[in-house]
């Protein structure tokens, strides 16, 4: 929550005393300054008459789409126009409810609340807003500012949650939460088993909304919420049997929005196994604690690529004969697997970072052990490694350029395409290559810059 | 405790008896498979005169114990899986707008009208090098069309059967011209560039070790690295199929590079073909009659423009047709060669969509028509 | 008078906790057990459909290919030895690596906090660049910019760097290789190396003896410079009794050109890989060992103040000591996460394991016992590390009263 606490004093320096103060405080130091600066201006220099001059960017301007959305079929591109439409609106309405939240909780305490100025917002993501208005230079087309505008709408309508009253904040969430999972369907279309996913939020958003237990206190509620769950689940199996519109599989995904989508993926598979292990990890039932043990450390050892190798050579063979997983599909798992064992020892390690009063506490109260996992342990211990998790994803983005190794088109791998292409055989390597670094980068840092702001938020209250 | 000490033991038991049990598994396949060799061999290459025996597969005996064959799976299915290149000018390219086209891209494309009835129903699965046999052996693809090298190795130990071979080929060595080099002995020591986990690297490895010959092999993964390097120096020169070598011959002096010299000697066979999984004979004569259809359209004078409107009566070609609804029982359609060779075209105008704009000619090749000396030569279709 | 024991109470199955736990734990395994029982049957029945089999024979047939820049690798020698050049390989690229990372790592995180702000600056900047991009990027941009599209020519028009007054070269420089000065062993220089190990034995036993007179006697005990006499006098004792085991080695080119003789030859596909990963792994070493500065309590500052030490004499007493104990194991963890991203050198045809594991899959070996050939190699390293860390960290460790 955002506190109002009045700007640090100003030291008072400026002009001449601070660069007397900055740059020369000592003899070394002022031999370094003066050693430095022309370097550095150097430097710059020869970058701006690189990126301004001499490269030729055709590379990058024709070969967008690729570096987007790789061999995604043209026809099937409004799906990708709906995702990012969809996802706009989600994150809009996840900020406004997360800011409602942060606003009644400081209402609550008695505390001045200061809300998110749009300045402030575009001073945390500028990398991303600055590599998306490179991306709209190097836009021949019209198509992509008609996007990002009406992303941006959709946001800001999103963002309108804010103004709900806080009975509707569950409300808020599970908008989101559809919005998120319709979003990667109307890509992956709704056959299949597209109906069980969309159930399961659904549901947990019917277990949530029953407000029973003033019905039917005790057992009714229980039995209230079971018969929500399964109305619900029944109604969104039918609707989709009758919506059934085929999609896009991820085995034809590649680019960016493969890059994107592959880490979301394994981040996402990987928590409740990641979960399970860091369980096991610390149960006291050896024979449990031995195997998370074993597989944590074997995954830990290991790099990425050998299990991405062995995912691609191998797993074929590991199942049934007849079945077979695309290449994309083995890559997820491989790399599901691998955030797993990270992810354990991130789980671990909030999990160990927990007081022994609070289970003892729970304890004391007669809560089963289930019961303090729930109420007590997991949500405080949860909450302390969002930014770990936050960083692992980082991590998991960056890894994901090592598909190109075998051969899957994403965002890095995408430039052997385009280097297949006659006119771009010998020319653009550095352009592109360029191009892809500031891609990385542009989301990395933005991603590690809020990581880093939520660790400073969420670390008030442990000292 | 003494109960949870029994239950320890009983649990420990169980164990001990289901590990027992492990060894009795999955016995079927491997008697069979134990038992006879297989002897797929598709055909042989028909450089010996005449004589070339028809060993179209029919090592029956080890094929999928159950299950279906690939045929009635990729028709279920309604589109192939064919693995293909996608960086190679002329046999596999992807182009700008996301379609593949390429000399092997049309033999997919020649199977799917053949096995499926359209040449569009094909979802092509781009491999690297290293990736080609486990993508085949473990089911990714149905059938592998990717410039791959027919060797005693790859039939025996990749789990896999190769076909008819669609394109002779040999390795050669690719220097600048500007080097003056014309023999291999004038490259010791050197820089040699080289595709990963080719037949290529280990031809060279053999024919430069039996000729005492030091040198130093560069391994790229792909050809977009491995372009650079050459050009830059990096390589003194570039060894591979000499039909590769040509095509990048003409891109390379097409695009204003260096004038480019490709040595005589060829010091190896490559004989180019698509290769299906080991087990399946129904499979693999269905895609091996697809292919050899294009061959034998040529042969007979037909193309895309011809095939539909036969009006002669030479029983071959009536037969070709499908006139008369002549089935031979290769689970094809009759018409089958009528679709292939109007969607696709036959092998001479493959051949030339596809390999006359990097320079390579039918003509005089190997792999011109056995009329006029060369080795392209299909069994009759009777 | 003993009073009778109380009853025993019976506890049905369902809430007796002993039982359950027994009960999972049978379960996990059971599951476990079952799980890969089910993958290894679909592994050896699809293996034996394709008569492929799951021995590790391959390991002693001949290799058949050529690995590079190792021209006196004998393509017929078995698989293991391609296993040990490989394993050579990614140990060199991932010391040097190190070394590189630890070095510059040090100087990014105390510049960041240096009172200069364009120091402090450009460190920030440097961190914040090299953290967020891919190590693989960064490893294709050093290999394009310095050696594929760079400034230097080929090896048979190498740019030679001579030493002044003399015939021999100190550089040589290409796009393709590089040739530094090298040592090379005369005779005896087998024995130099006992001599050498012996030293230093010998150096470490003075160590801890002018330790212990320090303890004894509180007379100030300056064992490195007995420990660096001892090692460097027995050194120079042993050259010149041995003659000369050794000596200095000047690279030159070979007589057709192609090849560096004498010295170290750096191969373009080695100095990427090590100077990219250096680089990166420099990022986060020097974020660490900034945190671990900052994590030193602020009074540790204070009381050096009062205590008139200097800023040298502060860092190098009160703030390193304590900021090195907090910062050793993330920094071995960089360190095992650097040896695990010489895997990437597959991309600059470095032939490290990676490398050349996917060099033998593809031409035929079977891969599922390639791939586990390589993971036990790096399984071997992180083991190594991990251990060095235990080593280092119990060691470091504050004997809390």
């Amino acid at each position: 929550m955002t506190v109002a606490t009045p700007p640090p004093p100003s030291t008072g320096l400026s002009g001449a005393a601070w660069i007397r103060a900055k740059l020369f405080p000592n003899i070394w130091s002022g031999i370094l300054t003066v050693v430095l600066v022309p370097i550095l201006l150097y430097l710059v220099y020869r970058t701006a008459l690189f990126v301004f001059v001499n490269a030729d960017w055709e590379a990058v301007e024709r070969n967008l789409t690729l570096f987007m959305q790789g061999t995604f079929p043209r026809d099937q591109q409004w799906r990708l126009v709906a995702q990012i439409f969809l996802f706009a609106l989600a994150l809009g309405v996840g900020a406004g409810t997360a800011s409602a939240t942060a606003r009644d909780r400081a209402l609550q305490a008695g505390l001045a609340y200061r809300p998110r100025t749009l300045g402030s917002v575009l001073r945390r993501f500028w990398s991303l807003i600055a590599f998306v208005l490179i991306l709209l230079y190097f836009a021949s087309t019209v198509t992509p500012w008609l996007v990002v505008l009406g992303a941006v709408a959709l946001a800001i309508i999103g963002l309108q949650s804010y103004r709900l009253p806080t009975s509707f904040r569950l409300y808020g969430w599970l908008l989101m939460a559809l919005l998120l999972v319709a979003g990667f369907q109307v890509v992956s279309g709704t056959t299949g088993r597209a109906w069980l996913v969309m159930a399961m939020v659904v549901g947990v958003g019917a277990w949530s909304l029953t407000e029973s237990s003033r019905i039917a206190p005790g057992w009714g509620t229980w039995a209230l919420k079971t018969v929500a769950v399964v109305v619900s689940t029944i109604v969104v199996f039918l609707v989709y049997s009758v919506v059934t519109v085929p999609g896009v599989g991820w085995d034809k995904w590649s680019g960016l929005h493969l890059t994107l989508w592959v880490s979301a993926l394994a981040i996402v598979l990987s928590f409740p196994i990641g979960l399970f292990l860091a369980l096991a990890r610390r149960s006291t039932l050896p024979a449990l604690r031995w195997l998370a043990t074993t597989y944590i450390e074997l995954i830990r050892g290991v790099p990425l690529i050998s299990l991405l190798f062995l995912g691609q050579y191998v797993l074929g063979f590991m199942l049934p004969a007849g079945t077979t997983l695309s290449s994309i599909s083995r890559a997820i798992a491989a790399m599901t697997l691998f955030t797993a064992a990270y992810v354990a020892e991130i789980v671990r390690g909030g999990l160990q970072s927990l007081p022994v009063g609070q289970i003892e506490a729970g304890q004391a109260l007669g809560l089963s052990t289930p019961s303090v996992m729930r109420l007590i342990v997991l949500p405080q211990a949860l909450r302390a490694v969002i930014p770990a998790m936050v960083g692992q994803f980082i991590s998991l983005f960056k890894d994901s350029s090592l598909l190109s190794i075998i051969a899957i088109l994403e965002f890095l791998g995408v430039r052997s395409l385009i280097h297949a292409q006659p006119d771009f055989r010998v020319t653009a390597h550095a352009e592109t290559l360029v191009f892809v670094a500031v891609g990385y980068w542009a989301f990395a840092y933005a991603m590690s810059r809020e990581s880093q702001r939520l660790e400073g938020r969420l670390r008030v209250g442990y000292g | 405790m003494k109960a949870s000490k029994l239950l320890a033991a009983l649990t420990a038991l169980l164990l001990v008896l289901a590990a027992c049990t492990t060894g009795g598994e999955d016995t079927t396949t491997t008697t069979a498979a134990g038992g006879t060799e297989t002897t797929e061999g598709g055909e042989e290459p028909t450089t010996t005169a005449a004589g070339g025996e028809e060993t179209t597969t029919t090592a029956a005996e080890t094929e999928e114990p159950a299950g279906e064959s690939l045929l009635e799976t990729v028709r279920a299915r309604g589109s192939l899986l064919c693995g293909v290149n996608d960086v190679l000018p002329g046999f596999g390219v992807v182009n700008e707008d996301g379609t593949y086209s390429g000399f092997d891209v049309d033999l997919c494309r020649a199977v799917a009208a053949g096995v499926l009835g359209d040449s569009e129903a094909v979802e092509y699965v781009p491999l690297v090098a290293d990736a080609r046999f486990t993508a085949l052996q473990s089911g990714e693809i149905d059938v592998l069309i990717r410039n791959t090298t027919w060797t005693s190795t790859r039939d025996g130990q990749e789990g896999a059967t190769f076909l008819f071979t669609t394109f002779y080929d040999g390795q050669g060595m690719m220097v600048p011209a500007s080097t003056g080099f014309t023999t291999l002995e004038e490259l010791a020591d050197a820089n040699i560039c080289v595709l990963s986990g080719t037949t290529t690297e280990l031809n060279l490895t053999a024919v430069f070790g039996a000729r005492g010959i030091a040198f130093n092999p560069q391994v790229f993964p792909d050809n977009e690295q491995l372009r650079p390097a050459y050009e830059a120096g990096q390589c003194e020169a570039w060894t591979s199929d000499a039909s590769q070598l040509g095509a990048w011959k003409a891109t390379i002096e097409g695009e204003g590079g260096e004038e480019q010299l490709i040595m005589e000697e060829i010091f190896s066979k490559e004989p180019l073909g698509p290769a299906v999984r080991d087990g399946d004979s129904a499979w693999a004569q269905a895609v091996e009659w697809s292919i050899m259809a294009t061959v034998q359209a040529w042969e007979f004078g037909l193309d895309s423009t011809n095939v539909g409107s036969y009006a002669g009566d030479d029983p071959n070609i009536l037969n070709f047709v499908g006139a008369d609804g002549f089935d031979p029982g290769l689970g094809l359609d009759p018409e089958f060669a009528i679709t292939i060779i109007e969607s696709v075209g036959n092998y001479q105008e493959m051949y030339e969509r596809n390999l006359g704009p990097i320079a390579l000619v039918i003509e005089g090749s190997l792999n011109d028509l056995w009329t006029n000396g060369g080795l392209m030569y299909v069994p009759p279709y009777r | 008078m003993t009073s009778p024991p109380p009853p025993a109470s019976r506890v049905p199955p369902w809430r007796n906790i002993r039982f359950l736990r027994i009960l999972g734990q049978v379960l996990a395994v059971v599951l476990a057990f079952l799980v890969l029982r089910w993958l290894a049957g679909n592994l050896t029945g699809n293996l034996d459909r394709l008569n492929m089999g799951l021995d590790f024979g391959f390991l002693s047939r001949p290799t058949q290919f050529q690995i590079p820049y190792r021209p006196s690798f004998d393509p017929r020698s078995p698989v293991t030895s391609m296993v040990l050049v490989g394993v050579l390989n990614t140990f060199l690229a991932g010391f040097f690596g190190i070394l590189i990372a630890l070095a510059l790592g040090l100087v990014v995180g105390v510049s960041r906090l240096s009172a200069n702000w364009l120091v402090a600056k450009l460190a920030t900047v440097y961190v914040e660049f090299f953290r967020n991009i891919p190590p693989l990027v960064i490893i294709i941009f050093f290999a394009a910019a310095l050696f594929t599209y760079g400034p230097f020519p080929n090896l048979r028009e190498a740019i030679l760097v001579g030493l002044p007054g003399s015939d021999s070269k100190l550089l040589i420089l290409s796009n393709d290789q590089w040739g530094i000065p090298g040592f090379t062993g005369g005779r005896n220089w087998v024995a130099f190396a006992v001599i050498l190990g012996v030293g230093f034995v010998l150096a470490v036993v003075v160590w801890a003896w002018r330790t212990s007179v320090n303890d004894r006697t509180g007379k100030p005990h300056h064992r490195l410079a007995w420990f660096l006499g001892v090692l460097t006098g027995i050194a120079i004792i042993g050259y010149l009794a041995l003659g000369g085991p050794f000596s200095m080695s000047w690279p030159a080119q070979s007589e057709n050109r192609r090849l560096i003789v004498g010295g170290f030859a750096m191969n373009w596909g080695f100095m990427s890989l090590t100077a990219a990963l250096g680089l990166y792994t420099a990022s986060h070493v020097g974020e660490i060992v900034r945190g671990s500065i900052l994590a030193v309590p602020r009074g540790q500052n204070e009381a050096s103040s009062a205590l008139a030490l200097s800023g040298f004499q502060r860092y190098r007493f009160v703030v390193l000591p304590q900021a090195l104990r907090i910062a050793i194991p993330p920094i071995i963890n960089q360190c095992l996460n650097l040896v695990k991203n010489t895997s990437l050198g597959t991309a600059v045809a470095y032939a490290e394991i990676t490398a050349l594991t996917q060099t033998s899959i593809g031409n035929g070996r079977p891969a599922l016992q390639s791939i586990v050939v390589m993971m036990v190699v790096y399984l071997a390293f992180s083991l190594t590390i991990s251990l060095l860390l235990n080593v280092v960290n119990r060691r470091l460790q504050l004997v809390t009263r």
